[in-house]
């Protein structure tokens, strides 16, 4: 007995051990003092670590701010980052503040989850006349009241139609100019050799699929022959036209493009299997000529280093996208980008204050500096007014180095793309191996003079059901693979079916949403 | 001990016997070439330089003096590294401490065929093992026991896996029931036959299940991000899937967060490192595997 | 036996083997408490299938919408389509994975080159760890129509190059072949386990009485394991509408849809819709499927092996 009396207490005594005691979180400060922010942000470079405990900025926010900040990074990737916000929104366990994607939002905001933050932007000057306007406001209204604050994302237009200048050279071939030149340029670099290696490893243009809910079916990288019929992205979004472009006429004609490309073998074979990183190795290993691609993704110093090495006499060139039948063209559809903010409805007016303070500092030119590149002298030196890594005493903790991009995470908060930002990101340098002058800027600047097509919030019109968006999808590219016959009679008889599956009514339902919303231009 | 294992039986061995051994060396041999090959291609991957140019194939072949350590210089002087391998050396020994706990016990207790409503006990574990109610019911069990941003959060919701429970009463109910009986008739207590008995002769089921569980821990990503918000505990997984999944890192501009290394390199590097611990743990089970009960095959 | 006790006395004795057991009892306590708490809480919050949930008013307090989150599920226009892909990879895997994780464990075990015997044994072990993010990358070496290693030589030898990943009949294969080279290895642990608790005095006696090693293999080894393997072979059963997320998820793409979207990718995609209640009731209606399945071939074993879970 006294063995077995002994063994249940060890039992309990285990148990104990391995309910929480055993490991906590951090503890919150409480009591009086600065008030509490728990804020999930964004990270601006996910696989550095988050700003270590005794970053200058959390003792400035709580000195001059009386807050005290607790940060926690989002997952990388959004599938993660959908996750974890709408599993902490379901136990209604919302942060104060909190990153979230539209889809996610509008979710919330017909939950009554979130806070209104209408009476935040006066609070809030200095931040409201960098980041805030009619159509970011636009953006995060929901019948009438702003339920988050969106910031500016990422750059509009910043990718392009890019070509091996040197392959074109070799060949004695022009500059590509309608979808004709464009075939022949591609039969060139596939069947011509255009690397002079004499085996038969290079083809004509690269992708990958890349789908988001305003560029549906191919994706993205196929939209430039989209473009050139006039139906790049999910929707048209003009007053005459608006509508699903899959449903429309030319979408058949630039399909049938598509597949010529593809039954000529000028496509990279891969383009179905690859996802991003692969399709990234691949133009950098010299494996096609033409793709479409970001201007920093292309240009920056460690993504251009390798191909810079690979070759050295390599060039891209920024052109335009191909001139359809009718002279239309496009490198695709762009929207405004925004990153939303958005505040549970749980916080109080003291907190909710709290955070107009917080973010108003961050835009103020002593937050701004600290959270987009650290501290002056030691993250990075001024030039001219631009921050910059070169003159800092260890190169390791310059803004760019690994020690420094810690202290700039919450750079996402603060940059608006202007004029200071972007000459600090996108620096002209010298490339390694054979000396060119680069400067991811210059390219932007070049790719957003093309051609493109305004879709402008596209991205907030109602999704399709996880039904239809799979019909879409798994429809389109089954034409290009063949397992459909693709023929006119096919494509009205898929278009049909994709009608009856859903199809037209989710056209009617975004049309709604975009006239009510006066979208449409 | 292994050797004379092998050997003895060879003496009398036949024309089929023959054709057998060769069959399964064979055999052995193909799947170690075809195991074998793809894990050298990532091991190459992992330590390929920048500005290779060619095919996985061709990646194999690359000459170590070629090879470039950047990946693995990169991804250890991380600077969350340490912390969050720390961090999963917790969660895996809390994790396979309670497991182990909760795990023995029930399973011997099931395994007791005389034992009254153990049917009823079975049905009991069995429930949960097949309905899969998802995340957010899950969630708000974590949160009613205030367990969001512990440790205690990843390991414990799944702390007892019914597969590893059931498996493990199979193997206790192979134990021959005279020894129990024996045991019980010289008055030891169900505790004492427990701990003295049943479990070292189940060194190598009691083994592999730790080992099972600790896999499933050291590997969980989905818990920890579900449940921990607090950077100081946050595990490798969480990291590495950052890493993994942070796939518009290309466009991070100025950026050289992992300064020379390829991005397919730095992920094969990643995986290599976070199964350090278990490929070294592995050899060192197996040694249980040996001792136990295949040590009276010896003799033969 | 028990049956031809009178049946008043009956009760006494229950009684008596109740407490003959107390410290079982004992023993079940604290793993009967975890799994009230820890797995049923989240079954009784599964009523939210039932529910139109809304996170303010909690899992009680949400209104009853029925059967709706069901509906949603089979009315999907790809249902059956969903069922037949999940199913299909659950038992090819079944087909494929476990017999060829029993014949590594049984080949390691016979196996009388000791080097050969561990390396082996370590090595198949390992792949278990590489993500689907890096098989993803491994398979794209191997099977790439333009530069995949197979194709290489295919076209060497004249052959064609074929789009192993994104045919919709070549897909089904990729799906099968890379779990079973993945986790072959790392099934068979179990296996091996089993093995070694064999009694080493039955083969003595074997091979006095000259079986040969495939006699040894057929009437000893196997049956020792058999328990086993129907353990794990009927717990698989019990979770046949789970076809591997992570594998598919990683593998599939627009292109083979058809025969790569299983329950679970579909479901994934409606949670980025925000359909957590469908998924809860998927995951019930899974788990129905499972248990009846389960209970019907638990039955069936026992009455062919006399071997079963209960």
């Amino acid at each position: 007995m006294g063995t077995k009396r002994m063994l249940l207490v060890a039992m309990m005594v285990g148990l104990l051990l391995c309910t929480p005691l055993m490991a906590q979180g951090q503890r919150e400060a409480g009591g009086a003092g600065p008030v509490d922010i728990e804020l999930w942000y964004g990270a601006a470079i996910t696989e550095a670590g988050p700003p270590p405990s005794d970053w200058v900025g959390f003792q400035i926010i709580r000195d001059k701010l009386g807050i005290n900040l607790k940060l926690t990074a989002l997952p990388s990737n959004e599938a993660d980052q959908d996750v974890k916000i709408s599993a902490a929104a379901a136990a209604d366990n919302l942060p104060d503040i909190f990153m979230v994607r539209r889809e996610v939002w509008l979710r919330l905001v017909k939950q009554g989850m979130l806070a209104p933050v209408d009476d935040l932007y006066a609070k809030m000057p200095v931040r409201t006349a960098l980041q805030y306007d009619a159509d970011s406001i636009g953006f995060t209204t929901f019948e009438g009241v702003s339920y988050g604050l969106a910031s500016p994302g990422s750059i509009a237009k910043n990718e392009g139609v890019l070509i091996r200048k040197d392959w074109l050279d070799k060949l004695g071939l022009k500059v590509p100019v309608t979808l004709d030149d464009y075939m022949q340029v591609m039969k060139a670099f596939t069947f011509n050799d255009p690397d002079g290696n004499g085996k038969h490893d290079t083809y004509g243009f690269g992708a990958f699929i890349e789908i988001n809910n305003f560029e549906e079916g191919l994706g993205r990288r196929m939209d430039p022959f989209f473009g050139a019929f006039g139906v790049a992205g999910t929707w048209n979004m003009t007053k005459a036209d608006f509508g699903l472009n899959v449903r429309k006429g030319k979408y058949y004609d630039a399909m049938a493009f598509i597949k010529r490309m593809a039954d000529d073998g000028v496509v990279d074979p891969n383009w179905l299997a690859y996802k991003k990183d692969d399709f990234r190795a691949a133009w950098k290993q010299g494996r096609f000529g033409i793709m479409r691609e970001q201007n920093a993704a292309f240009a920056a110093t460690s993504n251009y280093a390798p191909f810079d090495k690979n070759f050295p006499n390599g060039e891209w060139i920024v052109i335009d996208p191909p001139k359809g039948p009718e002279g239309k063209q496009s490198v695709g559809v762009y929207t405004s980008q925004y990153r939303v903010y958005a505040i549970s409805d749980r916080v109080t007016a003291e907190k909710k204050d709290a955070i107009a303070r917080l973010l108003d500092w961050m835009s103020s030119k002593e937050g701004y500096y600290l959270l987009g590149w650290g501290v002056e002298g030691v993250n990075y030196t001024l030039d001219d007014g631009i921050p910059v890594a070169a003159g800092v005493p260890d190169p390791e903790y310059a803004f760019t180095g690994p020690k420094g991009q810690p202290y700039t995470q919450l750079r996402n908060m603060v940059f608006y793309n202007g004029e200071v930002e972007l000459t600090s990101r996108y620096p002209t340098y010298i490339t390694a191996t054979s000396g060119k002058e680069m400067s991811a800027l210059r390219v932007l600047v070049d790719m957003q003079s093309r051609p493109w097509t305004a879709a402008i919030a596209s991205d907030t019109l109602p999704p399709p059901s996880t039904d239809l968006k799979r019909f879409y999808e798994q429809g389109v590219t089954e034409f290009i693979t063949g397992r459909r016959a693709l023929n006119k009679a096919n494509w009205d008889a898929w278009v049909a079916e994709f009608d009856k599956l859903g199809g037209k009514a989710w056209e009617e339902e975004a049309r709604s949403v975009a006239v009510a919303n006066g979208l449409l231009r | 001990m292994a050797k004379s294992h092998m050997k003895s039986p060879v003496v009398g061995i036949s024309a089929t016997d023959k054709v057998f051994y060769l069959l399964v060396n064979t055999v052995l041999v193909f799947l170690f070439i075809v195991i074998a090959i793809p894990l050298w291609s990532t091991i190459t991957l992992s330590f390929r330089p920048n500005h290779f140019i060619g095919t996985n194939f061709e990646g194999m072949f690359l000459a170590p003096w070629n090879w470039s350590g950047a990946a693995y210089k990169a991804l250890l002087g991380n600077n969350g590294f340490i912390m969050a391998f720390f961090n999963s050396i917790k969660i895996m020994v809390y994790g396979v401490a309670s497991a182990l706990f909760l795990t023995v016990p029930l399973a011997y207790a099931l395994s007791i065929r005389t034992l009254p409503g153990r049917v009823f006990f079975i049905v009991i574990i069995l429930i949960p093992h097949m309905f899969d109610v998802g995340m957010i019911p899950s969630f708000l069990m974590v949160k009613d026991l205030g367990l969001i941003d512990k440790l205690a959060a990843v390991y414990l919701p799944t702390a007892v896996s019914t597969y590893n429970c059931l498996i493990m009463k199979g193997f206790f109910e192979g134990i021959p029931d005279e020894l129990k009986e024996s045991a019980r008739i010289d008055g030891a207590s169900e505790f004492t036959l427990l701990l003295r008995i049943i479990l070292p002769l189940s060194k190598p089921i009691v083994m592999s299940v730790g080992l099972f569980y600790a896999v499933s821990f050291w590997n969980d990503f989905f818990h920890p991000m579900l449940y921990l918000n607090s950077n100081n505990l946050m595990p490798l997984p969480i990291l590495l899937r950052n890493i993994l999944m942070a796939s518009g890192m290309n466009e991070f501009v100025e950026v050289s967060a992992f300064g020379e290394a390829p991005i397919q390199a730095i992920k094969a590097a990643s995986v290599f490192l976070a199964a350090i611990p278990m490929v070294i743990a592995y050899p060192f089970i197996q040694r249980y595997f040996a001792k136990g009960t295949l040590l009276g095959s010896v003799k033969g | 036996m028990d049956a031809s006790v009178s049946v008043p006395s009956s009760g006494k004795t229950l009684v008596r083997r109740i407490q003959r057991h107390r410290a079982i009892y004992i023993l079940l306590v604290i793993p009967i408490t975890y799994f009230i708490i820890f797995k049923y809480i989240p079954i009784w919050n599964g009523q939210i299938a039932f529910k139109n949930f809304m996170p303010r008013q909690g899992v009680l307090g949400s209104a009853w919408i029925g059967f709706a989150n069901f509906v949603e599920f089979f009315d999907s226009f790809y249902f059956w389509e969903l069922l037949r892909n999940t199913v299909m990879y659950s038992v090819g895997k079944l087909l494929i994975s476990v017999p060829l994780s029993i014949m590594l464990a049984i080949m390691l075990y016979e196996c009388r080159i000791t080097v050969l015997r561990k390396t082996v044994q370590t090595l198949a072990y390992l792949p278990h760890f590489l993500s689907w993010v890096i098989m993803y990358g491994i398979l794209l070496g191997l099977l790439a129509p333009g530069d995949g290693l197979l194709n290489d030589i295919a076209k060497a030898f004249g052959g064609r190059g074929i789009d192993y990943l994104t045919n919709v009949r070549a897909f089904p294969w990729v799906v099968l072949l890379s779990d079973a080279w993945k986790e072959m290895g790392w099934g068979a642990i179990i296996f091996i386990a089993a093995l070694m608790a064999i009694d080493p005095t039955l083969f003595e006696a074997a091979i006095v009485e000259g079986a040969t090693a495939w006699q040894r293999v057929r009437y000893i080894t196997l049956p020792s394991i058999l328990p086993v393997i129907i353990m794990v072979v009927l717990l698989r059963l019990g979770t046949i509408l789970s076809g591997g997320f992570n594998q598919l998820y990683m593998l599939y793409s627009p292109s083979v849809y058809s025969v790569g979207d299983i329950i679970d990718t579909w479901v994934f995609r409606g949670l980025q819709e925000g359909k957590f209640a469908l998924a809860t009731a998927v995951g019930l209606f899974k788990g129905l499927m499972g248990l009846f399945l389960l209970t019907f071939s638990n039955r069936m074993t026992r009455k062919v092996s006399g071997s079963s879970l209960y």
